[in-house]
């Protein structure tokens, strides 16, 4: 193993993975470390949409920017990342919900994105098989250029292009340790090793918190088990994502065939709890079948669970903390780490080589918790 | 295609029923899975691969594979080879992925069932561990898939060696008829069949399954919970990697034992077996008795590996036993119309120029099986792979007890045997399961009755694989974590 780096990424999803890829193109000697597979983590075994529709100003900004880079990502790593750009239909269920919505789709708007409040009959055109009085809505918001990539090619395209540039990936290599003097990175220390470097970018997911307390950094995250289920492959039926927030469901039909989906546990506690539960199945199965009560008839072939990194505004932590120099931080993403990449690791990257920040960097950085009015996410699901 | 004379088997063809393929009547007879009607009445291709559009035929027979998935009366995705006939019933294609169907939904009730035991597999382990539990006195629930129990054991028409306790002499059938009357004279066992366990759930103090039973109406969920289950689910067969070996034609071994044994079909004309293990020299001369032509049997290694008994049954019958020879290729358009096999050297690589071709209509696979454990590994228990067990095992100890307290493994699933030794081994988990309830009538002596016929079985020269296995699985058992020290 190379005992010395300019820069080491603690986590091997698509956050690290991209960030390799985008350090290494600009000839920065890049170390990523992952204490398992590629896509081991939350980027495996997530859902994988991508939304622009969003209540806070710098997520729906970071998506925006995403999308734009995921259209082209394919001819950028010359690899296929799977993606397919169906919409997302978000449930709007009462007057409330539909002040909400107008407000944030007048925000969305105002950010170049085009999308649209749209009644019942416009919901039954774009997917047929919802039962609008069986998922008790009134409206619904649409834009038809969300959609959702395969978490494992586009992963698998950044790392291979990593690679290409130079990048190592090292795969079951465990970070032990983090040692610094003064307040300078000296070295990470890992279950194969010592590697020297000055920078460390902790795209760790829900283990980020441990990484960070490895040096005395507190960061505000906790792990969250989400569950989500696959069905059997079935003919082509709609293409977007149909969420709500009231009821905590998300759901499409991937290019296969098969419909993919989860839903929160409203009594879910945090922690490491990773067994999957037969709550979660008939919930699901219940709340699905409300939805499109024809997919009764449709198997499910199987069900996992994974984590989200929460953080009490359900918004990333990025950049750089103050105390330590050279410690980055690139999660608590709050299960949106995958469509939110593209742009948080460009972001990042700039930052890292030229020392460029931003507003975003700025109000998504750690220390805006220390702030008691916090502007919090409101738009999560699942 | 129907077997119309058989040595030894006869088949119960008093109800016919008429179905539609395809919108083309057709008729069957009544306890036929679709798959076994469509066969008898000439239809080889069930389906088409969802990428390349290659015909797809019968494989495996027991729902293991996916090769027969078919819409059955509006409802896509049907394993029509576990699912019975029925009068009236629309059978088709489908064009590529299923088209869901738009009928009401009517939502059937979930029923909960608690019970002391629950064995998972109506087979020969299955059947002896429900028998022996509910002998000592425990209330047992039986779930097995198939549309009747029996297992394979239903498909063997040979005689069985070992003692004569052990039922030595006996055909496997004869054997099936009897372990199914005493289930069913045992008011302590229920039997549900066409039910199949999905799911295995934490939960204090008690085991959690959910199943689905299948229903003519409709499916319906089972919550069953238990103080000590039994995993008897068997294992899947294996496949061969060689062109051609997804062509209609192309059968697993039980695949064949099911089409002839249980339903009275053909498989085809002219059989290349591939494989000359014990199941490869049984199904070729159970092909010979179903008056099927057996061109050859062919097994890459360099003598035979089944019982001499069965394969000079064989050789007397004319079927060459053709070592260190394998198949390189199936060819056909539809269906199989011919193989092509070749020697082998002493690495398994073909020899060029020993290349045979062979016009047959089904190829035949006998190249082992592997234990079913997905339920197990929903459970977490620690298991290992061991190459003598056929693949993956949950590590179990000499009373069939995994890891985790009050599930036990028995049969095929604890690693590759055979009937006898797993009829042994579902007795002894059955009785060990009952007696940590507090049921010991004579639990105890059966217990050690078992452990001696097993160790007595595995004593022999066809014994020494197993007896490594199990070797191996106590020694995984006895060391830490990620033991593989063996």
């Amino acid at each position: 193993m190379t005992k010395k780096t300019d820069v080491v990424i603690i986590g091997g999803g698509i956050n690290g993975c991209s960030l390799a890829y985008q350090l290494a193109k600009q000839d920065i000697d890049v170390m990523l470390l992952e204490r398992q597979h590629l896509c081991s983590g939350g980027t495996g075994r997530c859902g994988a949409g991508i939304r622009q529709q969003w209540s806070t100003k710098e997520n729906a900004e970071l998506a925006i920017q995403s999308v734009k880079i995921f259209e082209q990502l394919d001819k950028e790593l010359n690899a296929e990342i799977g993606l397919r750009q169906g919409g997302y239909l978000i449930a709007i269920h009462d007057e409330k919900e539909l002040k909400q919505a107008e407000k944030n789709v007048a925000l969305q708007k105002s950010l170049g994105l085009q999308v649209s409040v749209i009644g019942p009959d416009e919901i039954q055109k774009i997917v047929p098989i919802l039962d609008i009085k069986g998922m008790r809505a009134i409206a619904a918001t649409f834009c038809p250029t969300d959609g959702h990539a395969d978490p494992f090619k586009t992963t698998d395209a950044y790392a291979q292009a990593a690679r290409r540039h130079g990048a190592k990936l090292q795969t079951y290599t465990k970070v032990t340790g983090i040692k610094k003097k003064k307040n300078t990175i000296e070295c990470v220390v890992t279950n194969k090793g010592k590697i020297k470097t000055s920078t460390v970018i902790n795209a760790a997911g829900p283990h980020s918190k441990e990484i960070a307390e490895m040096i005395n950094i507190k960061l505000p995250i906790k792990p969250l088990r989400k569950e989500i289920l696959v069905t059997e492959r079935v003919q082509p039926l709609f293409k977007p994502m149909v969420i709500s927030f009231t009821d905590g469901i998300y759901f499409s039909q991937q290019e296969g065939g098969q419909i993919l989906g989860g839903i929160s546990n409203p009594n879910e506690k945090n922690g490491y709890f990773s067994d999957p539960t037969f709550f979660f199945l008939q919930h699901m199965a219940q709340t699905l079948l409300r939805y499109a009560p024809s997919l009764n008839t449709v198997n499910v072939i199987r069900q996992w669970t994974g984590y989200y990194d929460m953080t009490p505004d359900a918004r990333p932590i990025l950049g750089e903390v103050k105390g330590v120099s050279g410690f980055l931080q690139c999660n608590g993403f709050s299960g949106h780490g995958f469509m939110l990449s593209p742009m948080v690791t460009k972001l990042l990257t700039e930052y890292i080589v030229d020392g460029k920040t931003s507003e975003i960097l700025h109000n998504l950085s750690l220390d805006r918790f220390t702030d008691k009015n916090i502007e919090k996410e409101a738009y999560v699901v699942g | 295609m129907r077997i119309t004379q058989h040595p030894i088997l006869e088949y119960d063809r008093r109800k016919e029923v008429r179905f539609t393929f395809n919108g083309k009547q057709m008729n069957a007879f009544e306890g036929e899975s679709i798959a076994a009607a469509l066969h008898a009445n000439g239809v080889m291709t069930l389906s088409h691969s969802l990428r390349y559009d290659r015909p797809r035929g019968f494989f495996c027979g027991i729902g293991k594979c996916s090769s027969c998935f078919m819409t059955v009366n509006h409802i896509p995705n049907i394993r029509t080879c576990i699912v019975p006939v029925q009068q009236q019933m629309t059978v088709t294609e489908q064009e590529k992925l299923g088209k869901i169907p738009c009928t009401p939904f009517i939502p059937k009730k979930k029923e909960n069932i608690t019970r002391e035991i629950v064995v998972v597999g109506g087979g020969p382990a299955g059947m002896c561990a429900a028998l022996a539990a509910a002998e000592q006195g425990a209330s047992v629930l039986l779930i097995d898939e198939n549309n009747a129990p029996g297992g394979q054991l239903v498909k063997q028409t040979h005689k069985f060696f070992g003692s004569t306790e052990e039922k030595a002499g006996t055909r496997g059938i004869d054997i099936a008829k009897e372990l199914l009357n005493g289930l069913k004279n045992k008011k302590t066992i229920e039997l549900r069949t066409s039910t199949t366990v999905i799911g295995y759930y934490e939960n204090e103090h008690m085991h959690r399954v959910i199943a689905v039973r299948r229903l003519i109406q409709g499916d319906q969920l089972l919550e069953i919970s238990c103080k000590k289950m039994i995993v008897a689910c068997g294992a899947m067969e294996n496949l061969l990697a060689f062109p051609g070996n997804d062509l209609p034609g192309v059968y697993g071994a039980g695949g064949v034992q099911t089409l002839m044994n249980v339903y009275g079909v053909k498989p085809g004309d002219t059989v290349v077996m591939v494989g000359a293990g014990n199941v490869g020299l049984i199904v070729s001369y159970q092909l010979l008795q179903a008056r099927v032509n057996v061109d050859r049997v062919v097994e890459a290694m360099p003598r035979i590996g089944g019982y001499q008994v069965h394969a000079a049954k064989l050789r007397r019958c004319g079927v060459p036993i053709c070592t260190s020879s394998t198949i390189k290729e199936a060819f056909g358009k539809n269906h199989v119309e011919g193989a092509i096999v070749t020697k082998v050297d002493d690495c398994f690589q073909p020899i060029p120029g020993t290349e045979e071709t062979i016009p047959c209509d089904t190829i035949c696979l006998a190249v082992g099986l592997t234990p079913s454990i997905r339920i197990l590994e929903q459970a977490k228990v620690r298991s290992e792979y061991i190459p003598e067990a056929g693949g993956t095992v949950a590590l179990h100890n000499p009373f069939l007890e995994t890891t985790k307290n009050g599930l036990y493994v028995a049969g095929d699933a604890s690693g590759i045997e055979e009937a006898s030794t797993a009829m042994i081994e579902g007795e002894l988990a059955g009785v060990s399961a009952a007696i940590s309830l507090g049921y010991n009538k004579n639990g105890s002596e059966v217990q050690q009755k078992c452990k001696n016929a097993l160790q007595l079985f595995r004593s022999g020269p066809f014994g020494r694989i197993p007896k490594i296995c199990k070797e191996k699985i106590s020694s995984c058992l006895a060391c830490e974590e990620g033991g593989t020290q063996y």
